[in-house]
């Protein structure tokens, strides 16, 4: 494509984490090219270090895994591992960025990840993937799954590095990968913006004394616990404390250390996510024994986000112990036990004993973000992260530089995602018109059908240096395999992966007339790509390649069986190739797409969303129900930002961008199609209609929960959060009159049996409430009645606030009773609320009481739920296509969702879900057309006996009984559209007429793998 | 006569299963190689017949690794295939084979040492139970 | 459809004792669609007759078909080319008209039947199917709010709820949704109740079993 700009069509992500990767995946489908720069060797930050990942207990590293080989294998996206910026010049759309490639003293091209040379390395050294808690080796890669999985040489650390002696490692490499004489290297980057995800460093808790941690063995940080937990960790997934390698009995979580605490940890924000991760930990060590007494000691709950209050909710019930005491001394007890004193809820003091004692650190800058944003020419905020706005909340001060994750504020993993989708769409969007002119794309030559040769098999074993070989004898197998039936060739290949071996592959298939290849080596998971790269260059189709995995599941764990070993190798050869002879040529064909989107719902959520599709250059129905625009921001006041003249602003934006089409009084009756193709009928003012439209964005919104209680509705003092807010923005003089008081009550009709979740804002918005009276009325008397205060994040900030400006916090507990409000003789409001530290009921006299409501969500289930197919939680709020790692997707490819129709939240992250949901669309129709095909199951008509046993068993949703393409009057049949079959296999294991198969592993394939598997030699046909 | 030398078939999905035998490797935990990986997209592609042929063929016990529950890429693949695979060990028994040949198992990605526990506990089973019928059969 | 499921495979292995070669034929009618006799049903019960005559050491050969229809004698025809090749045991996976038609049209064959027959119904979710009907001949349902006293109650009463009804189920077992609640309430609902209150009259049954075995002939169709 000729570019007609002088922007640049490349964007430079900084940092490798969930953050980077999120948003370099996004950038690289939406049409950019990108460069990954992590400073470290290997990418998936921190996600890979923990265990599991709440609120679903998933396993952290399968669900980051499959998007680490992602990146590791997309043509767009550039990793600059070992690499730090220098500096970054020029402006938006045109930067040039200097960056240093630091040596990594391995040639990755030839190294093979065997791990022979770390076997070798004499230099112990601590382990910081394990936080510390075991040792590495000085030449090593961070963890089994890491992209690129390539050793490095910590130069610091060996031992031939700093002094010129050992060169073990250069000795053992069987890839003669290792080079002593590599140099940093500096290059300088063209790019049109610039994203920074470069995450956080876990708080050091050995500054406050106190919880004597590096001190006590048995006083570890919440992160050395992830790696304990850990299947792949330093105890291999056994819960041991460090001192003994115990299993602990009685486990201690002290939250908030790094964290809240200006006294000792010079820390004032709230790290957001300590309360949920304690809480998970608790949770899964009690599955691993489930006698193990676990204690949490925090000071408010702040179970905010979807579904996290009914995980807390579920962990009390497991027996996890929470206990509201903010610990001040440590005392050391016998057997390296901790003894914690504390004051309980009845007054009483206590003194507990504990086996373990977990500090739930804090998250705070990277040590080296000063240094970072220098060259970024950003600036820090107070706190050290990166400075953003309430409304702009991912653009740095510098235009064209965004900033994404935890190095921003601290945040979970979903809202990460979600940032950094929206990153991906502020970085798209500024070099727009430069898409597609960097990118590249892959040429094959044309490809040679085989479909009536008669199979002729190539099969190489791989020595993988001394890796398989020094186990398995090659030779012996190489032999063996020659006489498998269609065997054309077998031979031995020191690195099948090597740029010559795959050269010499290409070679084979020419010369040999191969149309049929097994690989004989490592693992699929890594390897199975590169390897079909290599057919499709060679003109075969990628299909017909089948690896037998004889190194991680075969030489690696069978070190000390030699004989036996190769014997398996024979099996697992003989196995794949039975299955490569009957492997058939498969395409993917192309679809094309409807390049507009629908946008469902015009509130906050979705006319940013809207408004970013259409900035990104597509054309938008934006659909609302009501005739107004807006949803609820225009209702909102809040003392940190103008959200109403905001609102006023992105409408009018809106309204006058040529590429949304607005309908107003219209939803959604009936919807058809599937990602690219859908077609939408609505019912409007002036009839149906009909929209077609390429994907979908659901932003159905909800609003502040009417209570029934508090004497809401009967006396007109008695007001609603946005109530308040009108009074508030409106300036009212009412609120100025000296000596009132006025009483918030937070968690009305929420956080209880018929609402089991938090609305997240709530907390904030009360105390931003209250501190706008104070500025204005500084003698009112403010009093807020609060269960745990969620003021999460820098939000905590505004508490600390208010309580020093004498705002008055008094915490009632469901158990203990709600506070009662009854109208007094002399026109006050009179409130009864039992005092948690006088333990004794007091009465207030308020002239305003603000209940401080929930969040519902709109009814969903006719208008979205039923016309989508998408599916509510039980508390009606949309489900998401995963909770953690596709926050802005729904189940169904083409649809997202944005705003409180996923879940409560404050604007600015409302605003950052519909961006996010802008970016995540434009990966779709940003291409021409879209790819489907493959690996999928496909029906065949003639045998289908229309039973609906697929329609049932699939996950997704996607066969559905269609009439017959050629003559609709004849029968019909099971049809699973392409583009939308997800690849399980379920229904074809389920289909009682036999009567769907599964591409690439069909039951022909699959029988005579495991036929061949088991049973010894068949003879080659004649 | 040498010792009993079982041949195990495992049925390994590609996202958790498969992936922990991996890790296992990369770990270097060394496990009984009796047990030999075939790979499958979701436990909820394996079919019945599978484990039949699998057995037809003289293997003496097969199992089935799925990801976690609730933990299955695609929803609930590992809870179907945990479903066919009681269902095969009923019919087993009915024919005189030890359902014990058959069996399911559950790992993520990261446990590796798990699922080399596993194979080697499985193995043990499978050892206890001695050669399969069919295969001794076979052999005949 | 009829509805049927798997005889047990003692029983099955019964029918072929001491037989070398089978052939085993589904139906891709009702019993596919009800999971019971298709192509992968008889897949799943060769492999498990075979592989029980190898644990044995007994020499066995299953031969598997499946047919269009087993209660059609032209597709039933189409098993005369593999039948002539000499079976001891013809297995039919088809409901119970299956191994009668074979039966009928290869008579010097032994049939035996591996389905149970079970009931006519339909399918009310993923793997669960629930009677409803009885074939009695004559249809009375539009009476009854679109559901079956004859098949759904337990007694069949045609004026009820008996005295067994509680909480919507049935005395016979909590598994068992009472029909007679279920169509009161269906009446209740839709607020007309005073339709359904009068005693239905006596079921004419002559069309049901009185007269042995039934036939239906239609004579515009008949050559």
């Amino acid at each position: 494509m000729a570019n007609s700009t002088n922007k640049s069509g490349a964007v430079m992500v900084i940092g490798g984490g969930i953050a980077g990767i999120q948003a370099a995946l996004d950038l690289a489908e939406m049409g950019f090219y990108v460069y990954m720069v992590e400073k470290g060797p290997a990418i998936g930050g921190r996600m890979a270090q923990l265990d599991k990942t709440f609120p679903t207990n998933d396993c952290s590293i399968c669900m980051i895994s499959p998007k680490l080989n992602d990146v590791g294998g997309h043509i767009n996206i550039e990793i600059l591992t070992l690499t730090d910026v220098l500096s970054v010049k020029g402006g938006e759309g045109d930067f040039s960025v200097t960056v240093r490639k630091n040596p990594r003293y391995i040639d990755m091209s030839k190294c093979i990840a065997c791990g022979e040379c770390a076997a070798k390395c004499p230099k112990k050294v601590s382990n910081y993937f394990n936080e510390g808690v075991d040792n590495r080796k000085a030449i090593y890669v961070e963890y089994a799954q890491a992209v690129p999985l390539k050793f490095s040489i910590n130069a610091a650390e060996c031992i031939y590095l700093t002094k010129g002696k050992c060169g073990n490692c250069q000795k053992v490499c069987p890839a003669k990968a290792v080079n002593y004489e590599d140099k940093a290297e500096e290059v300088t980057l063209r790019v049109g913006s610039v994203v920074v995800a470069s995450g956080f460093d876990v708080f050091d808790p050995s500054v406050a004394e106190t919880y004597r941690y590096g001190q006590w063995p048995n006083i570890i940080t919440s992160m050395e616990y992830e790696r304990i937990l850990s299947a792949s960790g330093p105890f291999q997934g056994h819960l041991v404390r460090p001192s003994d390698h115990k299993e602990p009995k009685k486990i201690a979580w002290l939250q908030c250390v790094g964290s809240r605490d200006v006294n000792r940890c010079d820390k004032r924000y709230c790290s957001a996510v300590c309360c949920m991760y304690a809480i998970k930990e608790a949770v899964i060590s009690k599955e691993h024994s489930p006698s193990l007494e676990a204690s949490i000691f925090y000071m408010d709950i702040r179970t905010y986000g979807k579904d996290f209050e009914k995980y807390y909710n579920r962990a009390q019930d497991a027996g996890v112990k929470f206990v509201r005491s903010r610990i001040h001394t440590l005392t050391p007890g016998a057997d390296g036990n901790t003894v914690l004193e504390y004051i309980d809820d009845a007054g009483e003091k206590q003194s507990e004993t504990f086996d373990l004692v977990v500090l739930s650190v804090g998250l705070t800058p990277r040590v080296n973000l000063p240094k970072l944003a220098e060259s970024l020419e950003i600036d820090l905020n107070e706190d050290g992260f990166v400075q953003t706005q309430p409304l702009t909340p991912i653009n740095s001060t510098r235009a064209g530089v965004f900033a994404c994750g935890a190095v921003n504020e601290p945040k979970d993993i979903p809202f990460t995602v979600m940032e950094a989708s929206a990153a991906a769409e502020a970085a798209g969007r500024v070099i727009a018109e430069a898409k597609g002119t960097m990118t590249k794309s892959r040429v094959y030559p044309p490809e040679r059908d085989v479909k009536n040769e008669v199979p002729r098999i190539g099969v190489f074993i791989c020595h993988c240096g001394i890796n398989i070989a020094s186990v398995i004898n090659i030779q012996e197998v190489v032999d063996y395999c020659q006489d498998l039936p269609f065997v054309e060739l077998c031979t031995n290949t020191l690195f099948a992966c090597s740029a010559d071996s795959l050269g010499k592959i290409k070679e084979a298939i020419d010369e040999h007339k191969l149309n049929r290849l097994v690989v004989a080596s490592c693992t699929p998971r890594t390897h199975e790509p590169m390897f079909r790269e290599a057919l499709a260059q060679a003109g075969l189709n990628k299909y017909l390649f089948e690896m037998a995995n004889i190194r991680d599941q075969n030489s690696w764990v069978h070190q000390k069986e030699p004989a036996k070993a190769t014997q398996k190798a024979k099996d697992l050869v003989r196995g794949a190739v039975a299955k490569a002879a009957l492997l058939e040529q498969m395409y993917q064909t192309k679809v094309s797409l409807t390049k507009e989107a629908l946008v469902v719902g015009a509130g906050a959520a979705g006319l940013n969303s809207a408004l970013s599709i259409a900035k990104l250059g597509y054309p938008v129905h934006l659909v609302e129900k009501t005739d107004t625009l807006g949803g609820n921001g225009p209702k909102i006041f809040s003392r940190e930002k103008d959200v109403r003249g905001y609102m006023v602003k992105l409408i009018k934006e809106v309204e006058e961008n040529p590429n949304i089409k607005i309908y107003r009084n219209s939803y959604p009756t009936s919807s058809h199609g599937f990602v690219g193709n859908f077609e939408t009928k609505f019912q409007g003012p002036d009839g149906e209609f009909s929209i077609a439209h390429g994907v979908t964005v659901l932003c159905a919104g909800g609003h502040a929960h009417k209570p029934t209680s508090y004497l809401y509705g009967e006396n007109p003092n008695v007001l609603l959060s946005l109530d308040m807010d009108e009074l508030l923005a409106t300036n009212s003089e009412t609120i100025k009159k000296p000596g009132q008081t006025f009483a918030f009550i937070q968690c009305v009709e929420s956080r209880d049996p018929d609402r089991p979740y938090c609305s997240k804002i709530c907390c904030t918005h009360s105390i931003e409430s209250a501190l706008t009276i104070l500025d204005r009325n500084p003698e009112a008397t403010i009093y807020i009645l609060c269960r745990d205060i969620r003021t999460y994040g820098f939000r905590e900030k505004l508490y600390q606030e208010a309580r020093s400006r004498g705002v008055r916090f008094i915490k009632y507990c469901l158990d203990c009773g709600k506070p009662e409000v009854v109208a007094g003789a002399n026109g006050k409001l009179n409130i009864t609320i039992k005092d948690h530290v006088l333990n004794r009921p007091l009465l207030i006299e308020a002239d305003y009481v603000t209940l401080a409501t929930g969040i519902d969500p709109t009814p969903m289930r006719e208008e979205i739920v039923e016309v989508f197919k998408g599916q509510l939680s039980a508390e009606g709020f949309l489900f998401e296509a995963h909770m953690k790692l596709r926050p802005v997707d729904l189940a169904t490819d083409g649809q997202f969702l944005a705003g409180l129709a996923h879940y409560p939240k404050p604007l600015e992250e409302t605003i950052v879900q519909a961006k996010a949901s802008a970016a995540r669309v434009a990966t779709i129709l940003s291409k021409d057309h879209i790819m489907v095909g493959g690996v999928i199951a496909v029906v065949d008509p003639d045998k289908c006996a229309v039973c609906c046993t697929c329609v049932r068993a699939c996950p997704v949703q996607v066969p559905k009984i269609v009439r017959n393409e050629t003559d609709p009057a004849l029968r019909g049949h099971a049809y699973m559209e392409p583009a939308m079959c997800h690849g399980c296999g379920v229904c074809v294991s389920e289909c009682p007429g036999k009567a769907i198969k599964f591409q690439f592993f069909t039951d022909e394939q699959l029988l005579a793998k495991v036929e061949a598997m088991i049973v010894e030699k068949k003879a080659k046909p004649a | 006569m040498s010792e009993f030398e079982p041949k195990i078939i495992a049925f390994c999905c590609q996202y958790c299963a498969y992936n922990a035998a991996d890790t296992a490797g990369s770990m270097r935990l060394q496990y009984t190689p009796n047990v030999e990986i075939v790979l499958i997209p979701c436990s909820g592609r394996f079919d019945v017949i599978l484990a039949l042929k699998a057995f037809q063929s003289g293997a003496d016990g097969v199992y089935v690794a799925g990801c976690l529950e609730g933990g299955c890429h695609f929803l609930d693949g590992n809870i179907r295939a945990k479903k066919r695979v009681v269902y095969l060990q009923n019919e087993l028994k009915k024919i005189g084979l030890e359902p014990e040949r058959l069996a399911m198992v559950n790992v993520s990605a990261s446990q590796g040492p798990q699922f080399a526990a596993y194979v080697d506990e499985f193995a043990g089973v499978v050892k206890g139970l001695g050669p399969s019928p069919v295969k001794k059969q076979l052999a005949a | 459809m009829i509805i049927c499921e798997r005889k047990p495979i003692d029983e099955i292995k019964g029918f072929i004792a001491g037989k070398k070669k089978v052939l085993l034929v589904g139906c891709r009618g009702c019993v596919t669609v009800c999971n019971a006799g298709g192509t992968k049903e008889v897949e799943i019960l060769a492999a498990l007759l075979r592989l029980d005559a190898q644990k044995e050491g007994v020499e066995l050969t299953v031969d598997e078909f499946t047919l269009e229809r087993q209660c059609d004698p032209e597709y039933v025809d189409e098993l005369a080319d593999l039948v002539a090749k000499g079976y001891e045991v013809i297995l039919s996976m088809a409901c119970s008209v299956g191994p009668q038609f074979l039966s009928r049209r290869y008579p010097k064959e032994r049939v035996f039947p591996s389905l149970n027959t079970c009931f006519i119904g339909g399918a009310l979710a993923h793997g669960v199917w629930a009677e409803h009907c009885q074939a009695c001949g004559n249809c009375i349902i539009h009476n009854y709010g679109g559901m079956c006293p004859v098949s759904r109650c337990s007694k069949s009463i045609m004026n009820g709820p008996c005295g067994g009804s509680s909480n919507g189920v049935c005395e016979i077992s909590k598994e068992v949704e009472c029909v007679w609640h279920l169509i009161a309430s269906k009446y209740m609902d839709e607020g007309r109740l005073e339709e359904f209150a009068p005693i239905q009259p006596i079921k004419d049954w002559s069309k049901s079993r009185d007269g042995g075995p039934r036939k239906i002939v239609r004579e515009e169709l008949v050559k």
